[in-house]
């Protein structure tokens, strides 16, 4: 059988949970061997090729987001939220509770250090969304791991019960919210 | 109480008439998910983590208020059941703002734990974003509203535990808060800063600003040991870390002792004082400079010697254990040979012990008095010349809730305030001095109104009584003698009334006030078993201890002595005690802390806090036994005091061993 192929993508999100990934030390041989990483932040694929199982780090907050994860939502046959931005909104959400235009005032004309600072519009750039919202919210899920971020542990766990055709949920003892 | 059997999750369990549901569960280890309950606290059935299936009920119940019956058969973990409580989680998590990854709470909320226990990995409902207030107005505790969901322990512990009402709800619905007095941020609110709410609160909605991001409460060390201040004795659970104290608990705050108040839970993560860190002793032109311990103890030494035995007095702090204040007094006795003992807080000892010999009861001695329990059974609080809010507000919580539970009357007897404002039935306010003259004022009137509650007739209670009245008239005491008789006529009609005094009245130095006091319960049949209802409130939190030990039985005679040796442990030294010193040839004293005294002194040698001190026996206020132990090793050079009057002996040629 072909190794299953995986893919990731980095959203609103810290990288932390793809740094996480990475802390699996020696068991990301054992992962490697088990399964191919296709396009991650961490390798240089431009595109989502059909893949088994894909990986979201990061909350929904922007009209590329959105491209994104459906772009990987129809490249992959399994969809996994990482991480408590993916899953339940997470830092990136905190932002829900000013007004989106205030907001980018803030940013990017009032910040301490900015001179003569304008909001970005160009429609090469992506926009804010209204809201940002967890993976679910935006495409169907089919699993989550949670955590901020989540332990190499439970990266770990998950992955080899998707190796093993099942649907991971994470154990009481795994789960862990910061 | 009358047994009753239930049947849940198939198996027959016993239960009594009265309890919950959710009582027979936990009591009979079904492992009932529950937020909102507290153990202590009454149940309302908000969270709705603990339904449970009834038989017969159309619908599902919260077990925490459904009064258990004979006969029921519950179900306590259905498929149904447990949707519906993941289902509460989630709602939950939607309301407000948690995100745990920088929650001071995390790792300690119960919240959190429950998601985990309902692998709850992402939530189904949209999010509110409330935009809600933080508010860090006191300088203790800090209520972010993002985390709260509204499981009104908070409310409960405020009204049920410290009886101060600050808390309650407001607004309806999704929209409803935690409110402080009217909305009011809780700096500037009626709030005590006790702590019950924070103790008591599953989330990291209110929160100590002494211990946040400290550590979490799994990766401290747990300590119980007894309050280092006042009398009433209250129980701290010390959590440390690192040889850090980082948050200070009540054990079981919902149990009558359970309160702790300001001082005790978050004062004493936040004392001010420099240490004394190493010994001073003072040169020839007058300046201390830091020495080592054996010079200081040389120093100290030379000294005693050349004022001779019998010549020096030995004062010791009544916040020390048994263990120290008896070693203490074998120093003095034994190795200083003088007779010259007293505690910082003697002469209110000396007070109370002569009142309470001048009435003519059956028992003598300071157990006499009642236990401070029977402030929660009392119908009428007569309190005088005390402000227990500021000295002792524990016992200050428990008057509240007499007043609260029993709708009990408080007669405040004060000659500066009424020192329960909102609370007070009456406030009778002598002129200063004449507070005598409305005691007896008191007694009299319940004689001549018929009131008195002996056998005795009131001819040979006059007898026995007149020659601790005063001769002054009721009416130039400066209180209406209307309101004289209708506070006799309060104190005496109730069926359990109790006296509590302290230091307002025992400063007038005159012990016929307190026999005075003694002799109104006595009228009026106010006795608890053996003891009488009074309670006088001893200042600190083994003055009971040090006074059963006779430390404080006699005055040191000014001017018979020239010297002193002062155990002050973690004390300041009152005005008064300064002033004395003053007098005095040579000083050494031994402290905590850097303070007046200290810089009176000739030599000051380091003492251990009361997180540091070795295990010791304290005695409250109200004769409750307690043991104390170390929270965490000593700052670096501090000896324990034991080991420093060992050593200080050896040098006088004496061999100190505790008797
Ligand atoms: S209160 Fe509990 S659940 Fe809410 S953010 Fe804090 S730790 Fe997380
Ligand atoms: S502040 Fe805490 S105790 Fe009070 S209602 Fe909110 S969650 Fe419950
Ligand atoms: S600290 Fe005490 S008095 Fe203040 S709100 Fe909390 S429970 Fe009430
Ligand atoms: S009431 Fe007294 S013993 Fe109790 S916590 Fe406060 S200071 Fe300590
Ligand atoms: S514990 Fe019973 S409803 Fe909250």
């Amino acid at each position: 059988m072909a190794k299953p192929k995986i893919a990731t993508a980095w959203l609103a999100g810290c990288a932390g949970c793809h740094m996480s990934f990475l802390d699996i030390d020696e068991a990301i041989i054992e992962v490697a061997k088990l399964v191919e990483i296709t396009a991650s932040p961490i390798t240089d694929f431009k595109e989502f090729p059909a893949v088994d199982v894909g990986i979201v780090e990061g909350a929904v907050n922007t009209t590329d987001n959105v491209e994104v994860v459906h772009k990987l939502r129809h490249a992959c046959k399994i969809l996994m939220a990482w991480g408590d931005c993916a899953c339940f909104g997470g830092i990136p959400t905190m932002r829900n509770m000013f007004d989106k235009n205030e907001l980018l005032r803030r940013a990017f004309v009032e910040t301490e250090s900015t001179a003569k600072g304008r909001i970005p519009s160009s429609d090469e750039l992506p926009r804010l969304l209204d809201q940002c919202k967890p993976v679910h919210n935006v495409v169907k899920v089919d699993c989550f791991v949670p955590g901020c971020p989540p332990s190499a542990k439970a990266i770990h766990y998950a992955l080899v019960e998707l190796l093993n055709g099942r649907i991971p949920v994470l154990p009481a003892e795994m789960m862990k919210f910061d | 109480m009358k047994q009753i059997t239930l049947t849940v999750d198939g198996k027959e369990v016993k239960g009594r008439e009265g309890d919950t549901v959710l009582d027979v569960c936990q009591a009979n280890g079904f492992d009932v998910p529950t937020l909102c309950h507290f153990k202590g606290l009454t149940s309302v059935g908000a969270c709705r983590m603990c339904v449970v299936d009834i038989e017969g009920e159309r619908r599902i119940n919260p077990a925490c208020t459904y009064p258990a019956r004979d006969g029921l058969v519950v179900q306590t973990k259905t498929e149904t059941l447990e949707r519906y409580r993941r289902l509460m989680l989630e709602l939950m998590f939607t309301e407000r703002n948690h995100l745990c990854m920088f929650c001071e709470q995390s790792g300690d909320c119960e919240l959190q734990k429950m998601a985990y226990r309902y692998q709850m990995d992402n939530v189904r409902y949209p999010y509110t974003f409330p935009s809600q207030p933080l508010d860090p107005s006191t300088d203790a505790i800090a209520v972010d509203h993002n985390r709260c969901i509204l499981c009104g322990r908070c409310v409960r512990a405020c009204a049920q535990i410290e009886a101060n009402h600050t808390l309650d709800f407001s607004k309806r619905g999704w929209k409803t808060m935690v409110a402080a007095d009217l909305g009011q941020l809780l700096g500037e609110s009626s709030c005590t800063l006790c702590g019950a709410c924070m103790q008591v609160c599953p989330t990291g909605a209110v929160f100590s600003k002494l211990s946040i991001y400290k550590g979490r409460t799994a990766e401290c060390q747990k300590t119980d040991t007894v309050c280092p201040i006042c009398g009433v004795g209250c129980e701290l659970r010390v959590f440390s870390k690192d040889n850090n104290v980082i948050l200070i608990q009540a054990p079981e705050p919902a149990q009558p002792r359970g309160a702790l108040c300001k001082e005790g839970r978050f004062g004493l993560l936040r004392n001010g004082h420099l240490r004394v860190a190493s010994p001073l002793i003072r040169d020839r032109h007058g300046r201390q400079s830091e020495s080592t311990l054996d010079e200081a103890l040389e120093a100290a030494a030379e000294k005693l010697k050349a004022a001779g035995r019998g010549s020096t007095a030995g004062v010791v702090s009544s916040r020390l254990p048994g263990e120290t204040l008896s070693l203490f007094d074998n120093f003095v006795r034994d190795v200083l040979g003088s007779d010259c003992i007293d505690t910082c807080d003697g002469r209110s000892f000396r007070v109370i012990a002569q009142g309470i010999k001048q009435f003519h009861g059956k028992r003598k001695g300071l157990d006499i008095e009642c236990g401070a329990e029977e402030i929660l059974q009392a119908d009428c609080i007569l309190l005088v010349g005390a402000d227990p809010l500021k000295t002792h507000p524990v016992i200050g919580a428990l008057i509240r809730r007499a007043l609260d539970e029993r709708k009990a009357k408080l007669v405040v007897v004060n000659v500066e305030r009424d020192v329960f404002p909102l609370w007070s039935t009456l406030w009778l306010k002598p002129r200063a001095g004449s507070e005598g003259a409305v005691l007896s004022g008191l007694s009299k009137s319940i004689i001549d109104n018929g009131l008195v509650k002996t056998k005795k007739t009131p001819a040979e209670l006059i007898q026995s009584q007149r020659r601790y009245w005063t001769e002054e008239p009721v009416h130039s005491t400066g209180v209406d003698p209307e309101k004289i008789d209708a506070a006799a006529r309060m104190y005496a009609e109730a069926e359990n009334a109790v006296i509590i005094y302290g230091e307002g009245l025992l400063e007038r130095n005159d012990s016929n006030l307190v026999t005075l006091l003694l002799n109104l319960a006595d009228l009026t049949g106010n006795q608890a078993g053996s003891h009488l209802r009074v309670l006088s409130l001893k200042p600190h939190c083994n003055s009971r201890g040090a006074w059963d030990l006779g430390i404080a039985d006699k005055e040191i005679p000014r001017g018979k002595v020239n010297g002193l040796y002062l155990l002050l442990g973690e004390e300041q030294g009152s005005e008064r005690l300064q002033s004395w010193l003053r007098g005095m040839d040579f000083l050494i004293v031994q402290a905590s802390y850097q303070s007046p005294v200290t810089s009176m002194a000739d030599i000051v040698l380091p003492s251990p806090t009361w997180a540091e001190r070795e295990p010791g026996e304290f005695i409250s206020m109200d004769g409750r036994i307690y043991e104390s132990r170390p929270v965490v090793s000593p700052a670096d050079g501090v000896l324990q005091d034991r080991e420093i009057l060992v050593r200080l002996s050896k040098k006088l040629g004496h061999r100190l061993t505790p008797r």
